[in-house]
């Protein structure tokens, strides 16, 4: 047991390592003027997008490769402009900052927004801002998959049922990870493949149509649609007695022309944090009343 | 269904086994994740190995799977407190306790709403955030945001900012999902009790509340923009609105109010996917060149638009 565990450790470890010496190797290399995508390259982005999504990695998928930010590099990484491509995963992600998916419901979809997105907007050569308007229909077309994953993999769920009745644990745990794995690759691999291999000519030819004014307007909506975004995750955490700390962020990033660190903001969070909660304490109910309900839940059930 | 049938069910956990658990856990908490009962299938997937180790008969292990198998949805790192605490409870069952269907599916049903909303706040809402906030930063968006680099075909990116973030987001939620699973098991149900009653959590939440408003006033302030290219004629110059009236007031103050007004929109129940059709519209016609020649970058003269791209522009000497 102790040394399968040691295997799985291994297994990470050479992996992540990997993962780290890549790119300094590539980084070396002159990006190409011009990016196409070939089949083998739109083989690893359909891969890419189904690892987003699938269990794999440790379950760190839905940290790491969902989010555009990491989606950008990777793509960046396939195509030959791992720099450029961390550049646009990053202005994709703008608007997914506040991303939370809760109960099984997401409002959009980051990663293939992020897979595809980037994708695109490097064959195609756009700048940042553009890159980030065209992948704001791409992410509201990532619900679709989403629905069809979260109906579907209920079949799996009824074949579970019957195997468990039957007492057999194997069947029941490869049902979980090998049965829904199937359907999920399909669902998730074809799509983004199909995308990045055909797709790219197509929106090179779009962006080339556009008169300068539209893509302004692209690049100006980029700018606003980071504030829904952030909105949404504000609906959690701006409440109560805490609020005062989001115009004192906005104010310290304006008053320093916007060259501060993100790590002092977060040191000083972090200083803030403490305080509040030594003088103030935590009387704000609006934060706390998740806290609270878990109590009472936990009084329920006489624990 | 009363506990166990005597001698073909029992025996001690090990340390190893509560880990495996975890490691299936982490691994495929969403691997049949569905509409009819969510993380239900991982649940029981999780289970197995100790389902495997503490029952022998085959309607124990029946029933087991059975009892696992029903709806269950959480925040899968923090909400591993509750694995921990089940399997606690299976070993004690096993062992002969009394604990029956319902007390294991109450603690299930009873933590599992409650520990989705913290763990939310705190992987989703707090953590990931700010690292990606980190990330984005490190990978030069912050300087195009900015206005710093006009020229956007040299900016180039940095890949750091990627790996700095998968390190770190990586590292952190892995250690707090290990974390909570192993002391769930370890200190049983009166872990999750002691804590939310301790009010460690409840500073906890708060703290990450303070974090978090800090945070994303920053991210606000240096990603949402939007300037006003149009200017307004006073006498013999041209008064920008944006360089001469707004910075003066308060710099970032369109952007400000754009956050605002979201929240507000996003509160009164308006669907987001509206709000976003609704911004490009806005971007898309505040952008059309009603007065002269639509300008490519920041350095040209403005004034033809409503609203300018990329950063704010000067706008070109009255005519006459």
């Amino acid at each position: 047991m102790r040394r399968r565990l040691i295997r799985y450790v291994g297994a990470s470890m050479v992996v992540g390592g990997l993962l780290a010496f890549v790119p300094a190797s590539v980084l070396a290399a002159d990006a190409p003027a011009k990016i196409t995508v070939n089949l083998f390259q739109a083989v690893l982005i359909g891969l890419g997008y189904y690892l987003a999504q699938g269990p794999w990695l440790f379950g760190m998928g839905f940290f790491t490769l969902y989010r555009p930010l990491v989606a950008g590099f990777v793509v960046g990484l396939i195509l030959g402009d791992p720099a450029k491509g961390t550049l646009i995963g990053a202005a994709i992600n703008l608007i997914y900052l506040g991303f939370i998916s809760a109960g099984g419901s997401i409002p959009g979809d980051p990663a293939l927004a992020g897979w595809v997105g980037t994708t695109l907007a490097l064959a195609g050569g756009l700048d940042y801002a553009q890159a980030l308007a065209l992948a704001v229909p791409i992410g509201l077309l990532g619900t679709v998959i989403w629905n069809f994953r979260m109906t579907g993999t209920a079949l799996v769920i009824h074949y579970m049922d019957r195997k468990a009745e039957e007492g057999n644990l194997g069947e029941v745990a490869r049902a979980n990870w090998l049965y829904s794995q199937v359907y999920l690759f399909v669902l998730t691999f074809v799509p983004v493949f199909l995308a990045a291999n055909f797709g790219t000519q197509f929106v090179v030819d779009i962006i080339n149509a556009l008169p300068i004014w539209v893509l302004n307007g692209l690049a100006v909506a980029g700018g606003m649609l980071a504030a829904i975004g952030i909105a949404m995750n504000m609906r959690f955490i701006f409440r109560g007695a805490v609020i005062p700390y989001f115009f004192l962020g906005y104010t310290l990033v304006v008053a320093s022309n916007r060259s501060i660190s993100i790590v002092v903001i977060g040191v000083v969070g972090l200083v803030l944090a403490y305080l509040h909660v030594y003088f103030v304490g935590t009387r704000d109910r609006g934060s706390a009343a998740a806290v609270t309900s878990a109590t009472q839940a936990a009084a329920r059930e006489g624990m | 269904m009363t506990a166990s049938t005597g001698q073909t069910s029992g025996g001690k956990l090990e340390r190893s086994d509560v880990i495996r658990s975890w490691i299936l856990w982490t691994f495929f908490s969403h691997a049949s994740y569905n509409y009819e009962r969510l993380q239900g299938g991982a649940f029981v997937h999780a289970m197995t190995p100790i389902i495997k180790k503490l029952y022998r008969s085959p309607e124990d292990v029946k029933a087991a799977l059975k009892r696992h198998l029903v709806f269950f949805n959480t925040e899968p790192n923090i909400g591993g407190v509750i694995h921990g605490s089940v399997i606690a409870m299976e070993e004690q069952r096993a062992n002969g306790a009394d604990i029956d269907d319902d007390a294991i599916n109450s603690v299930k049903s009873g933590l599992m709403g409650p520990l989705a909303g913290i763990g939310d706040t705190i992987s989703q809402g707090t953590i990931t955030p700010i690292l990606l906030a980190l990330g984005i930063g490190i990978a030069g968006l912050s300087s195009v945001a900015a206005g710093a680099t006009p020229d956007l075909g040299s900016l180039t990116g940095n890949p750091l900012g990627a790996l700095v973030y998968i390190v770190l987001e990586s590292a952190a939620i892995l250690a707090i999902g290990y974390v909570m699973y192993t002391q769930g098991y370890y200190r049983g149900r009166t872990f999750v009790t002691d804590i939310l009653r301790s009010g460690v959590l409840d500073r906890i939440i708060t703290g990450a509340s303070v974090l978090g408003n800090l945070v994303l006033g920053a991210l606000a302030a240096t990603f949402v923009s939007m300037y006003i290219a149009v200017p307004i004629r006073v006498g013999a110059t041209n008064l920008n609105v944006q360089t001469d009236i707004l910075d003066k007031i308060f710099p970032g103050l369109l952007g400000l109010g754009l956050v605002l007004l979201t929240w507000w929109l996003l509160r009164r129940g308006w669907n987001p996917i509206t709000i976003l059709v609704i911004y490009i519209v806005v971007a898309l016609v505040g952008s059309f060149p009603f007065f002269g020649p639509a300008p490519n970058f920041v350095t040209d003269a403005c004034g033809s638009a409503i609203l300018q791209p990329y950063g704010p522009c000067s706008p070109p000497a009255p005519a006459g």
